[in-house]
């Protein structure tokens, strides 16, 4: 059994929390506030010294202390100016300047979001479809079968998606066939998805019983 | 002052942004390389929006002692303690690394974080034996690709089809595989590319103005 | 009795669930692991690189997850050690600074490395976007200095490595939309990055498209893969023993829907039988 401090309240705090499979109860309301507490606590200390001093006090710093040159002091001040405008939020009347950052910070992630999403979001996983029918003379049977289902999945249940014509007919046939590729694919998803919950517990069970009571090595 | 200078800003922000990725010169790099950096100094600050939110939530329920307030200042406490505690140690020589900070992270929260998701293993079994029916067809293949797929992910299913056939000895595992590698494949590529259509529509919208949600509400 | 398993408690099945994870894990069974070839390739790639050649690994999840990703990184932070290769970790997630920071010491203390010179740990910064990009120019304008604060020109292993075109190899290890919402397009698409990814099982199977596509260099999945690349580096941790539970409650979960299935099947027979009469 451990004599470390720490895996006793990491034990006792892994147990708060697993008593709520009985029933929620005060020691699952207590790891619970203490969990969102202290996870916030982790937020302000990162966004503090991985954020705000490397960022912004750093660079101020420098430009005064001559590391980095005068001119790059007063470029630094305009975006910290504009961060501090978050603080707005704190007061009612001013509230709305909060908009300012918002919108550089918004635009900002739009304009560098649409090229790159077009290009391996759109444009190559197109040409990922299409890719084996252009080197098809190379491929084997099973090969050239997997291309032509991914063709076949990929039309298909885009014709699901596309909403703009009614789903009738032939259109309504090939959108059925897509409904199959996709319930196909969240099943996949589902038997991922229990592999990856199970193997949470796995690691709590392991440090009750290993780091904790040291049944297990 | 108060809606269209932001609109304007998000405008020009945005649009040069984008015009930038097709015109690569020294000039519109480094252009780019500013903004990257007035962003990430800008960033950072939003954190006060998180904190504000639920010092209020909190507050509120502690002033009027609605149900189950003393566990806010519970969150007070785990709050208070840890940024204390880590914003001092970062500004010694050792800065955030180790020390009583990484403690209390791998001690408190760490536990409690992985604990929390650690209960959906158990959720998830109650759900599959209570609500996954093959009631139709899609229904059917569904869970049919589900169990083909976690008898592949056991280590196990290979062994039990061992002892059934002795053929292809790795015949779940290789299943398994070939769902993720094409039926799974194409549905994901499709909806990859649906939401990324969505997705750089709306972006398009913010930066002309039409979408203003994230402006809020008033004036 | 077929009454009864429609409406059983469902702590019954809680109950089994722990069953199946604890007694495994106390007799410590072992399965053999059949290695998938999305795994295989990300460790031929990094057995492909030369002594010296440099990997950044990304540290993208927190400790609800980290039951899936310790494990991956450990597994692939010892080949990369084994080989001598130069080690950057950095994370986009606050949350992973710290775990990324234990687990690279804990690592690299097993074999004879120096900080410094053989791995370098960046840690955080926020901007997801921005950080990635502005990588791509220059990695110190992001990571003026390393987690504990020390300049990273201090390093001498920083000395040649710039920005991507001097890293070989990414590998992401993302709990959330890091590999597919960030990674890829501001690291592969802007700059032509070779990346690798780790990732947790609820998101494996919306990665294999940018796997066909060649975007991904390589994909392990959840648990699974961090016991294949384990078997691969010959050096069985973690993720080899989780499997043995994991496979005792997969068989658990299979059998749960069947018997799910088979009571509902019998019930509704019944019922139409009923309404028949």
């Amino acid at each position: 059994m451990s004599t470390d401090i720490g895996v006793w309240i990491a034990a006792f705090l892994t147990l708060c929390i697993f008593s709520f499979l009985y029933k929620d109860n005060p020691f699952y309301k207590f790891a619970e506030h203490l969990f969102v507490g202290v996870s916030v606590g982790y937020g302000i200390v990162l966004t503090i010294h991985q954020g705000i001093i490397p960022f912004a006090w750093q660079p101020l710093k420098n430009s005064i202390t001559g590391e980095a040159p005068l001119w790059r002091f007063f470029v630094t001040l305009i975006p910290v100016g504009v961060g501090f405008l978050f603080f707005s939020r704190l007061m009612p009347r001013y509230s709305w300047l909060i908009r300012y950052p918002i919108a550089i910070l918004i635009g900002m992630g739009a304009g560098f979001a649409i090229p790159r999403a077009m290009e391996t979001s759109i444009f190559e996983q197109m040409n990922g479809t299409l890719r084996p029918f252009g080197v098809i003379n190379s491929l084997s049977a099973g090969e050239i079968i997997g291309a032509v289902l991914m063709l076949i999945g990929v039309v298909c249940t885009l014709t699901y998606f596309f909403f703009s014509v009614e789903h009738k007919g032939i259109v309504g046939g090939i959108s059925k066939l897509g409904i199959i590729f996709l319930m196909i694919g969240f099943g996949s998803a589902f038997g991922n998805t229990v592999m990856g919950r199970v193997s949470l517990l796995i690691q709590r069970v392991d440090f009750l019983l290993g780091d904790w009571l040291g049944i297990v090595g | 002052m108060r809606r269209q200078v932001p609109l304007v800003l998000c405008f020009l922000f945005g649009i040069t942004m984008t015009i930038q990725y097709y015109v690569p010169s020294r000039f519109s790099e480094d252009l780019k390389s500013e903004v990257l950096n007035w962003g990430l100094i800008i960033g950072p600050f939003a954190l006060v929006l998180a904190i504000a939110t639920l010092v209020r939530l909190h507050y509120t329920r502690i002033q009027r002692r609605s149900e189950n307030w003393p566990y806010s200042i519970v969150v007070f406490v785990g709050l208070i303690v840890m940024a204390v505690v880590g914003t001092v140690q970062g500004f010694t020589s050792q800065g955030i690394s180790g020390g009583p900070f990484e403690w209390i992270f791998n001690n408190i929260q760490v536990p409690m974080d992985a604990t929390m998701f650690a209960l959906l293993a158990f959720f998830i079994a109650s759900a599959a034996y209570r609500a996954f029916r093959a009631r139709t067809l899609e229904a059917t293949l569904l869970l049919v690709a589900a169990l083909l797929v976690m008898f592949g992910n056991a280590p196990i299913g290979d062994l039990i089809w061992q002892k059934i056939s002795p053929v292809r000895p790795n015949l779940p595992s290789e299943v398994r595989q070939w769902i993720l590698d094409n039926p799974n494949l194409s549905s994901r590529r499709a909806i990859i590319m649906g939401i990324s259509l969505g997705a750089i529509s709306q972006s398009l919208r913010i930066i002309l103005g039409i979408e203003r949600s994230y402006l809020g509400g008033g004036e | 009795m077929i009454e009864k398993l429609m409406s059983l408690d469902r702590r019954y099945v809680f109950a089994l669930v722990g069953l199946a994870v604890i007694i495994p894990t106390l007799l410590m069974i072992r399965f053999p692991i059949y290695v998938s070839q999305p795994t295989q390739n990300i460790y031929d790639f990094i057995e492909g690189l030369s002594e010296g050649e440099v990997v950044m690994i990304a540290f993208d999840y927190g400790p609800s997850s980290l039951a899936e990703l310790n494990p991956m990184a450990i597994a692939v932070l010892r080949h990369c050690f084994r080989k001598r290769l130069r080690v950057i970790g950095m994370t986009l997630w606050p949350v992973g600074a710290t775990l990324g920071d234990t687990l690279m010491r804990e690592v690299a203390h097993e074999f004879d490395t120096t900080e410094g010179e053989d791995y370098v740990y960046l840690g955080y910064r926020p901007g997801v976007t921005n950080v990635l990009l502005q990588m791509g120019e220059d990695i110190s304008a992001v990571f003026a200095e390393d987690y504990s604060g020390t300049p990273i020109s201090e390093h001498p292993m920083m000395a040649d490595v710039k920005n991507y075109n001097d890293i070989a190899l990414v590998v992401d290890l993302a709990a959330g939309a890091s590999v597919e919402g960030a990674w890829i397009p501001y690291t592969y698409t802007g700059y032509k990055q070779k990346i690798a990814a780790g990732v947790t099982g609820v998101i494996v199977s919306q990665l294999y498209p940018y796997l066909q596509t060649g975007q991904l260099v390589g994909l392990m999945p959840g648990l699974l893969g961090a016991a294949e690349y384990e078997k691969l580096i010959e050096q069985p941790g973690k993720g080899t023993a989780g499997m043995s539970a994991q496979s005792i409650v997969h068989l658990l979960v299979i059998v749960l829907v069947i018997v799910g299935n088979v009571a509902y099947f019998t019930t509704r027979r019944r019922e139409q039988n009923a309404e028949v009469y």
